[in-house]
């Protein structure tokens, strides 16, 4: 049975990859498409803040505001100028698949030109560990905790409670039916794609004390929450919740056991996944 | 609207097929004589972009002064005096980018030699460098770096061009008896690597030596791109391992620290087996306590207290390192360059002086081989005929530092020897 | 216009007239410059190109492969140990790598096609990984991170005239150049015959197809092995021109940048297409990573495959401007422009 160490680990994981995947999840709902650039967001997300911090001193939890607001921007500048035109009628995954490949080494390399490719820290931000019996958990994973259950609280209510929530839950559903009632597919395209970024950046930014921020820190999380998207089924919301859990702990518990092994064990089980039951967990059957 | 797409579309691409041309029928123009001192190129393939970029681009300062310390002299062969320019060139840490760098230097800037290379594509390299008669002085430790003996891809026969100017293998081994040095009443030490050398040529011998010379030890292996160290943290916790010294680039290695730390193994050493880039990054990234005590290697000529340097060239690293400090605008602390690319270039030099010629690739492997030369980090001979099948790998002190109030302090030092 | 007593149609010769001079230029560039760093340039892009060229046949099957590169670390590996290891002469070795990459093709294609759609691709993404992780932890055949070394092959006498592979890369192009022709020509006339049309309705509505009592599997598993064999020999020949293959050559990102060039080249002709997306874009990329502000050629390529994406019509590529451009040289006089109004409307 792994100490009580891993499973923490496997659950401030599970959290970071739970918040990507619901992202990508809601994009990929209405969009219909899957943003292969949603790892960079993060990883800008998490730039924003250290820049928050550090050049302007604004406190951390408004930090992450600032960059959830920042980055969501700049997600809807992608939504409206890259990926509504390559989503057009008649256009197929391909070209938008492709753009959003394209974005990937677009911001790296903007990443990497404006801030340079050091690593940088905050180690600052919530420094401190707190004992518990035979282990330690520093200040900033129980905050990474604390603000996916808070994120996830404030989804609910946004999409079961609010117009907003109805009317993009409407057009994830039934867009036609949807535009007939007067909502705009467009316009509800670009609040997804707004809150989606939004999301990745500030799991970008929490977790950017955690490790350290530097260009290619995106790579891994978009992979990851791909794959738990896979095991919660795609276009299930619930589906990216349960996956991003499973995905993390088992991430954390397999790399205990065998180490350097974990890769293979889950993308095999991503592919076993894919064969037997494409839809995944929660998905709806495929066509 | 369809009009100007295709207009933006059209100029694009024939700006791209110009450039292709341009690239085509670009020829470097041959530098012109003059009765001053003659310039020799020298390239560097090393990694500019990237994610191991940071190590190729913090030198930089440091490495430009040098030359320009070194230039103020030159060196002669009988009355001629020449100079050394440095060109470096992005090889991205890839094979191919290494092969395409070094044919961007050979054929493009008409390198004879080739230094300064640490990336991880020394294969890719050699076999461009060794048919153009170029000598590539490189340094040994990555996977293929080593001898056919240890299953690395260095073959003396086919490879005559190539030198080892730096031995990490064996520094990697030597800083392990280092580290036993400083710290003798350890329990264990924990030996933390990449998958990528996992089983490699380099672990093999180590462990051998290490047995050998009674070290108890324990290693684990991470995958590349890890950043979450916990479950390897406890382990080496599990097995009781007080130091831990860690092969890996500079973001696992404050990963581990910064996490073993806020785990509560905050009485765990961690050596990293290079030297600190830059030290306020460290403090940012681990937290300014969990790097008190970290420990790295070390470099600075002029502390070291078994090797003997010579004077004149502790002279030229300090003037550079102010040079340094005054183009970058704050001190300039990394040293780890001392043993790099300054000390590939002494080799050289004092190569091409013994052969008497700047030309002759092959008069100047001769002089190399079995040579003893007198460097930045002391004066060492041209070992390795046993293990490597030809005399060509030089020696490095196996020197420590450890952080004392965030600052680097000499910790220990152990001579090395040949690998067996 | 009128020659003698023959017609010449010179718009359909004229094109081709053209095409064919630039085909006699390319055979004869390594006499015009003897630069090895341009001759390396493209003889890399001819390799990649056929790469390219299976992606988008497997494309025309409605499916995106993003593993391709992996087909290419296989096919390098197999040629590597058998040279190395096993001491069987390149060109056997060479060929044994296209069958073997083909056969694993086949058997993943008759596993995974059933999938489709993003589920197939997800499964490429994730074999590809596989086979980078296998290559680097299998020592005993792969020699995991340090990777094999391979020689060139050995010289080939005819008559009185040598091809040294080893002193020079101008044999190199000439092989690489005859490879693409023949991957040129095999691919071009799978699309022409009724194969090629079949994949296209496949593509363009597999349902209806289905119905039409087409096997939708079967040409899709046709396409991913030809696909595949191809892949592979590319991947063998690579190598042996770097001389070494390790785990980390053929990676994710690389397939990636395969999918690209087939995009920017142009999906919808998969000789040409492929040829032009994948110079043009290699030569990119090499040409981006000389400049001295560092890490901008990652923003600038992955600018241009946006704005290439971004802004050619539909359905086209870069090689699809050599039929406008044509177009526009031989408009009628009476062909006026139409005003922008009316362009629109027939939009």
């Amino acid at each position: 049975m792994p100490p009580a160490g891993i499973w923490v680990d496997g659950l401030v994981q599970s959290c970071i990859y739970m918040t990507m995947a619901f992202g990508m999840v809601l994009v990929f709902s209405i969009l219909g498409i899957l943003n292969w650039a949603h790892g960079q967001f993060y990883m800008l997300g998490a730039f924003v803040v250290y820049y928050a911090i550090t050049a302007a001193g604004i406190p951390f939890p408004i930090s992450l505001l600032v960059s959830g607001v920042v980055v969501g921007g700049l997600g809807m500048l992608v939504e409206k100028f890259v990926i509504e035109r390559l989503t057009a009628p008649g256009y197929g995954m391909l070209y938008v698949t492709v753009a959003t490949l394209a974005l990937i080494f677009f911001f790296e390399g903007a990443a990497g030109m404006a801030f340079g490719l050091m690593d940088k820290g905050l180690a600052t931000v919530l420094p401190g560990v707190l004992d518990v019996g035979s282990f330690s958990v520093s200040y900033q994973k129980i905050a990474v905790v604390i603000f996916t259950l808070v994120i996830m609280v404030i989804m609910y209510v946004v999409l079961n409670r609010t117009k907003v929530g109805l009317a993009i839950r409407a057009a994830a559903q039934e867009p036609v039916a949807a535009s007939l009632y007067g909502i705009s597919v467009g316009r509800v395209s670009l609040i997804v794609m707004g809150i989606g970024c939004a999301l990745a950046a500030m799991a970008g930014g929490i977790m950017g004390p955690v490790h350290s921020v530097n260009p290619f820190m995106g790579r891994i999380p978009m992979i990851m929450s791909l794959l738990a998207i896979i095991i919660g089924g795609l276009g299930s919301l619930t589906g990216a919740i349960v996956g991003g859990i499973i995905l993390g702990l088992l991430n954390s518990v397999i790399a205990y056991k065998i180490s350097y092994f974990s890769e293979v064990v889950l993308f095999v089980l991503v592919i076993l996944v894919l064969l037997i039951r494409p839809q995944g967990l929660f998905g709806a059957p495929a066509k | 609207m369809k009009k100007w797409y295709n207009v933006v579309a059209i100029s694009m691409v024939a700006v791209i097929v110009l450039g292709i041309f341009a690239i085509a029928c670009a020829q470097k123009p041959a530098e012109p004589q003059a009765t001053g001192p003659i310039t020799i190129n020298i390239g560097e393939p090393v990694a500019l972009s990237g994610s191991a970029a940071p190590w190729g681009q913090i030198p930089t300062p440091f490495r430009e002064a040098w030359f320009e310390v070194f230039n103020k002299e030159g060196f002669k062969i009988g009355d001629q005096t020449y100079n050394i320019k440095l060109i470096q060139v992005d090889d991205q840490n890839t094979a191919e980018g290494g092969a395409a760098a070094a044919k961007q230097l050979i054929f493009g800037d008409n390198c004879k030699f080739l230094a300064g290379h640490w990336t991880w594509n020394f294969s890719a390299i050699a076999s461009v460098t060794n048919p153009a008669k170029v000598i590539f002085v490189t340094r040994t430790g990555a996977p293929d770096a080593l001898p056919a003996s240890w299953n690395g891809a260095y073959d003396a026969k086919t490879m005559p061009y190539v030198v080892f100017g730096t031995p990490s293998q064996d520094e990697f081994t030597y800083n392990c008896f280092a580290l036993v040095d400083a710290f003798p009443n350890y329990k264990k030490l924990g030996l933390l690597d990449s998958t990528v050398s996992k089983g490699g040529p380099g672990w093999v011998v180590l462990q051998d030596v290490l047995n050998k010379a009674g070290v108890r030890w324990h290693s684990e292996w991470f995958t590349p791109g890890t950043t979450d160290f916990a479950p390897i943290i406890t382990r080496f916790a599990e097995e009781d391992c007080d130091i831990v010294f860690v092969a890996g680039w500079i973001g696992e290695y404050m990963a581990f620290a910064k996490q073993r730390w806020e785990m509560g193994y905050k009485d765990m050493k961690v050596a990293c087996s290079g030297p600190f880039v830059s030290l306020g990054m460290y403090k940012a990234v681990v937290g300014a306590d969990a790097f008190e005590g970290a420990i790295g290697a070390y470099y600075d000529n002029s502390q070291f207290k078994k090797t003997e340097v010579n004077p004149k060239y502790i002279a030229q690293c300090q003037e550079a390192l102010t040079i340094a400090a005054e183009k970058t605008g704050k001190p300039y602390e990394y040293t780890g360059e001392i043993a790099w690319l300054p000390s590939h270039v002494l080799i050289l030099v004092q190569a091409m002086q013994k052969a008497g010629t700047v030309d002759d690739t092959d008069a100047i492997m001769k002089a190399i081989r079995g040579g003893t030369f007198d460097t930045t980090i002391g004066k060492w001979t041209m070992s390795g005929a046993e293990t490597y099948g030809s005399p060509v790998v030089f020696g490095t002190p196996a020197c420590l530092c450890v952080i004392q109030d965030g600052k680097e302090v000499y910790l220990s030092e152990h001579p090395m020897e040949p690998l067996p | 216009m009128m020659l003698g007593r023959y017609y010449i149609d010179y718009k359909s010769v004229l094109p081709k007239v053209v095409a064919g001079v630039l085909v006699v230029l390319l055979a004869v560039f390594p006499v015009i410059t003897t630069n090895m760093i341009t001759l390396s340039i493209f003889i890399s892009s001819g390799i990649w190109a056929i790469a390219v060229m299976g992606f988008t046949l497997v494309l025309r099957t409605g499916q995106f492969s993003m593993g391709q590169a992996a087909f290419m670390a296989i096919g390098g590996y197999v040629a590597a140990i058998l040279t190395v290891k096993l001491g069987i002469p390149f060109w056997p070795s060479f060929l044994a790598a296209g069958v073997v990459s083909g056969l694993i093709a086949l058997a993943i294609g008759v596993i995974v096609l059933s999938a489709g759609g993003i589920y197939f691709s997800i499964i490429t993404i994730a074999f590809g990984e596989i086979v980078r992780i296998v290559a680097l932890n299998w020592e005993a055949a792969t020699r995991g991170a340090s990777g094999i070394l391979t020689l060139p092959p050995p010289p080939i006498t005819i008559g009185n005239f040598e091809i040294n592979f080893a002193t020079s890369v101008v044999p190199y192009y000439y092989f690489m150049f005859l490879l693409v022709i023949m991957a040129g020509l095999v691919f071009w006339q799978i699309d022409r015959t009724r194969i090629g049309g079949t994949f296209r309705s496949v593509a363009a509505n597999p349902m209806l197809s289905e119905h039409l009592g087409v096997h939708l599997m079967k040409y899709r598993v046709i396409a991913f092995t030809v696909a595949g064999v191809f892949t592979g020999l590319a991947g063998a020949y690579y190598v042996n021109f770097l001389s070494v293959i390790t785990p980390l050559m053929f990676d994710l990102w690389k397939s990636i940048q395969i999918m690209m060039m087939s995009i920017v080249g142009g999906i919808s002709s998969i000789v040409g297409g492929s040829i032009v997306g994948a110079l043009v874009l290699y030569t990119l990329g090499n040409y981006l990573a000389r400049l001295p502000i560092f890490n901008i050629q990652y923003l600038l390529f992955g600018a241009a495959v946006v704005l290439v994406v971004l802004f050619l019509p539909k359905g086209t590529g870069l090689v699809d401007l050599w039929g406008k451009f044509w177009h526009k040289v031989f408009r009628e006089p009476e062909e006026y422009e139409m005003p922008e109004e009316a362009d629109m409307a027939v939009e």
